[in-house]
C-alpha cells in the first residue's frame, strides 16, 4: 500500500510530470509563469482544486456514475462538479481565509480551463485509482505542476534579459526554454520504482 | 457574407494555434503521428462547428450570467457524443488519443470561439468559422506531425498511409507509413515531449516573422503611395 | 431571488436536454463498442496463439493478482494469459500465449500509455515493434532482458517498459505451469 502510494507520488511529480511528459495544463503554465511569484500562487491554488477534485470526482463517479450506469455522463458530470467547486472555494476562501483569497483569488476562476484538473480526474477513472490513491495522485499532480511553473516562471525572468532573434520574441522562446526543461525531465524517466 | 476573409483569417491571419496561441496542450502532445494528427484535427473540427452552430442558434435566449456554463455542457455533449463515436467506429483513434478526446472540452479554441464569435454572429457565419478555425487547426497539426515524423523516425504518415500492397489509406491505424529512411537515423527524441515544445516554438516563430515581414512591406508600399502621390 | 431561480431553471433545462441526447447516443453506440471491444480481444488472442475457441478457466487470483484471465484454446494448443500491469507511464494490457510445453507462443499489447516513440513502440505495429514482440516466441518462464542474464534486448529508452512486460510474460507462464 505505502509503496504504491509512494511510487504514484513519485510518478506525478517527477517521472510524468503532468506538464513535460503528459502535456496537461501548459495554457496556465504558459500565460502565468512571468514571475516566480504569480507561478507559486497559481501552482498553490492548482494542488488545492486537483486534490480537491480528485476527492469529489472519485465519490461522484463511483457512488452515482458507476452505480447508477452512467459512465457515458462522466465528462459532462466532472467539468460542471470542477466549475462548481471552484466557485465554492472562491467563495468560501472569501469569507473565511480572506489572506489565502487574496493571494490564490485571482488564479482561482482561471482553473475551470485548466486541463490538467479535468485530465487528472480523468486519468484517475482510467487507471482505476481507488479514493487514497485518487486523492493522492490529484495532490502530488498538482505539486509537480507547481514545481515545473516556478522552475519555468525563474527560466523566463533571465530570458527578459537575453538577446534572441526578434521573432522568437514571446510565447516561441517560452516554448524553447519549455521544450529544454522537458529534456532535464526526461533525465527522470529511467528511475525505477519498486 | 464575407467567406473569403473568414477562411483566410482561420487558416492563417488568425490561426487558432499560430497566432491565437490557444489550444496547444493536445496540438504538443498527439502530434507523433499523421493518424493522430488527422484524427485530432477533424475531431475537432466537427466539435467546433457543431457548438458554434448550436450556440448561435440559442445566442438570443440563454441569460447572459450564466452563458459560460451552458457553454460548457454543449461542449461536454458534442465531445462525449464524438468520444462515444470514436469508441464504436473507429477504435483505434480513441486508443491513440485517449484522455485528450474527453479534454476537449477544455481546450480554449471551442470555448473561445463560441465566446468571441458565435455570441454576436448568425448562425450562417458561425457555421463556417467553425469549419476554417477547425481547419486551420488540423492544419497546424498536419504540419507538426509531418515533422515530427519525419526527423523523428524517418517516417512520413505513420498509422495512415500504407504502401505494402499499393497505396492505400487505412482508417484503422495499421499502416506502416512511407518510411523515406531507416528509423535508427533518425532523432527519436523529436517524437518525444521536447519535439513537441521545440517544433512548436519554431512554428509560431516563423509565422510571427511571416506576419511581421508582411506588415513591414505594407507600410513600405503604403510609403510608396505617398510619396507617389507627393 | 426569481432570477436566481429562473437561472437555475434554465441551467437545468439544458443540461437534462444534454444529458438526454447523450443517453439517446450511447444507447445506439453500446452495442457497436462492445463488439470492437470483442473483436479487439479475440483478434488479440488469435495473434498469440490461433484456436477455434477459447474457454475461460479457474485459478488462484490471490497469488496472481496482475492476471485478469487465463483461457484455455478448445483445439488444445495450449492457453492465453491476459494480465494487467503497471508499464512505465501507466497500466498496460497484454495478452500472453503459452503453450503445453510452457513456452511463449506470443504475445500482444491491447492497451497501454507510455511514452510515443520510446514505450509505444513495445505495441507498434512498425517493424520495431513487430521483431521486439518476436523475441518473447519460445521463452520460458526465466525470460529475462540481456541485461539482467536473460536474452530479450530491451527497447532502446525503454528499459522500464520491457522489463515490465518482460516481467508479466513470465508471470503469465508461471501461472500457467500452477494450473498443472
Amino acid at each position: 500500500m505505502l509503496t504504491n502510494i509512494i511510487s504514484i507520488s513519485l510518478g506525478a511529480i517527477l517521472i510524468n510530470n503532468f506538464i513535460f511528459s503528459q502535456f496537461l495544463g501548459c495554457c496556465p503554465f504558459l500565460g502565468c509563469s512571468s514571475k516566480v511569484e504569480t507561478a507559486t500562487g497559481m501552482g498553490l491554488a492548482v494542488v488545492f482544486v486537483m486534490g480537491l477534485a480528485s476527492a469529489i470526482c472519485w465519490v461522484i463517479d463511483q457512488y452515482l456514475l458507476v452505480a447508477l450506469h452512467l459512465e457515458f455522463l462522466q465528462t459532462l458530470a466532472f467539468i460542471l462538479v470542477i466549475a462548481a467547486l471552484v466557485q465554492f472555494v472562491e467563495m468560501f476562501l472569501k469569507k473565511s481565509v480572506p489572506s489565502l483569497y487574496s493571494a490564490l483569488g485571482i488564479y482561482l476562476p482561471l482553473i475551470t480551463t485548466n486541463c490538467a484538473v479535468l485530465g487528472v480526474v480523468l486519468l484517475n477513472v482510467q487507471n482505476d485509482y481507488n479514493f487514497l490513491e485518487s486523492l493522492v495522485y490529484g495532490i502530488t499532480g498538482g505539486l509537480g505542476f507547481m514545481l515545473a511553473i516556478v522552475l519555468f516562471a525563474s527560466v523566463r525572468e533571465r530570458t527578459e534579459f537575453s538577446d534572441y532573434p526578434e521573432c522568437f520574441e514571446g510565447f516561441p522562446i517560452c516554448l524553447v526554454s519549455a521544450g529544454l526543461l522537458a529534456l532535464a525531465f526526461m533525465g527522470f524517466s529511467g528511475m525505477q520504482i519498486f | 457574407m464575407n467567406i473569403k476573409k473568414q477562411f483566410k483569417e482561420g487558416l492563417i491571419t488568425n490561426n487558432p494555434v499560430l497566432v491565437q496561441l490557444i489550444g496547444m496542450c493536445a496540438t504538443m502532445a498527439i502530434t507523433t503521428t499523421l493518424f493522430n494528427g488527422v484524427g485530432m484535427g477533424l475531431s475537432v473540427l466537427v466539435i467546433l462547428t457543431c457548438c458554434n452552430v448550436v450556440v448561435s442558434a440559442i445566442r438570443k435566449i440563454i441569460p447572459n450570467e450564466i452563458r459560460l456554463a451552458i457553454f460548457v455542457v454543449i461542449i461536454a455533449g458534442f465531445v462525449t457524443i464524438v468520444d462515444l463515436l470514436l469508441q464504436a467506429y473507429i477504435p483505434a483513434l480513441s486508443d491513440a488519443l485517449g484522455v485528450f478526446i474527453p479534454l476537449i472540452v477544455v481546450n480554449c479554441i471551442i470555448i473561445g470561439r463560441a465566446e468571441a464569435f458565435c455570441q454576436k454572429n448568425t448562425v450562417g457565419a458561425s457555421f463556417f468559422d467553425g469549419i476554417f478555425q477547425g481547419l486551420g487547426y488540423t492544419l497546424v497539426l498536419i504540419v507538426m506531425c509531418v515533422f515530427r515524423e519525419l526527423v523523428g523516425s524517418g517516417r512520413f504518415g505513420g498509422g495512415l498511409i500504407d504502401i505494402t500492397n499499393g497505396f492505400r489509406i487505412t482508417m484503422d491505424g495499421t499502416g506502416a507509413g512511407i518510411q523515406l529512411f531507416p528509423s535508427d537515423y533518425g532523432a527519436t527524441i523529436m517524437t518525444l515531449p521536447f519535439g513537441g515544445f521545440i517544433t512548436l516554438g519554431l512554428l509560431i516563430a516563423i509565422m510571427q516573422y511571416a506576419l511581421k515581414k508582411s506588415a513591414k512591406k505594407k507600410e513600405a508600399q503604403e510609403m510608396a503611395d505617398k510619396e507617389g502621390e507627393e | 431571488m426569481n432570477k436566481i431561480l429562473k437561472l437555475t431553471i434554465v441551467l437545468f433545462l439544458v443540461c437534462a436536454v444534454v444529458a438526454g441526447v447523450l443517453g439517446v447516443v450511447n444507447e445506439l453506440t453500446y452495442e457497436t463498442i462492445e463488439e470492437q471491444n470483442r473483436i479487439k480481444t479475440e483478434r488479440a488472442y488469435a495473434a498469440v496463439l490461433p484456436s477455434d475457441g477459447y474457454e475461460e478457466v479457474a485459478f488462484d487470483e490471490e497469488a496472481n493478482p496482475t492476471i485478469d484471465a487465463i483461457s484455455k484454446c478448445t483445439n488444445g494448443a495450449g492457453y492465453v494469459v491476459m494480465t494487467t500491469f503497471s508499464g512505465s507511464q501507466g497500466k498496460i494490457t497484454l495478452a500472453v500465449g503459452v503453450d503445453n510445453d510452457y513456452k511463449c507462443t506470443g504475445i500482444s499489447v491491447i492497451s497501454h500509455s507510455e511514452t510515443s516513440g520510446l514505450g509505444a513502440n513495445a505495441a507498434s505495429t512498425a517493424e520495431v515493434g513487430v521483431n521486439w514482440r518476436a523475441q518473447f516466441v519460445g521463452q520460458d518462464d526465466t525470460v529475462a532482458l540481456t541485461k539482467n542474464g536473460g536474452s530479450i534486448d530491451a527497447l532502446s529508452g525503454a528499459t522500464i517498459t520491457s522489463r515490465s512486460i518482460t516481467g508479466a510474460v513470465s508471470t503469465a507462464i508461471k501461472a500457467v505451469e500452477s494450473l498443472g
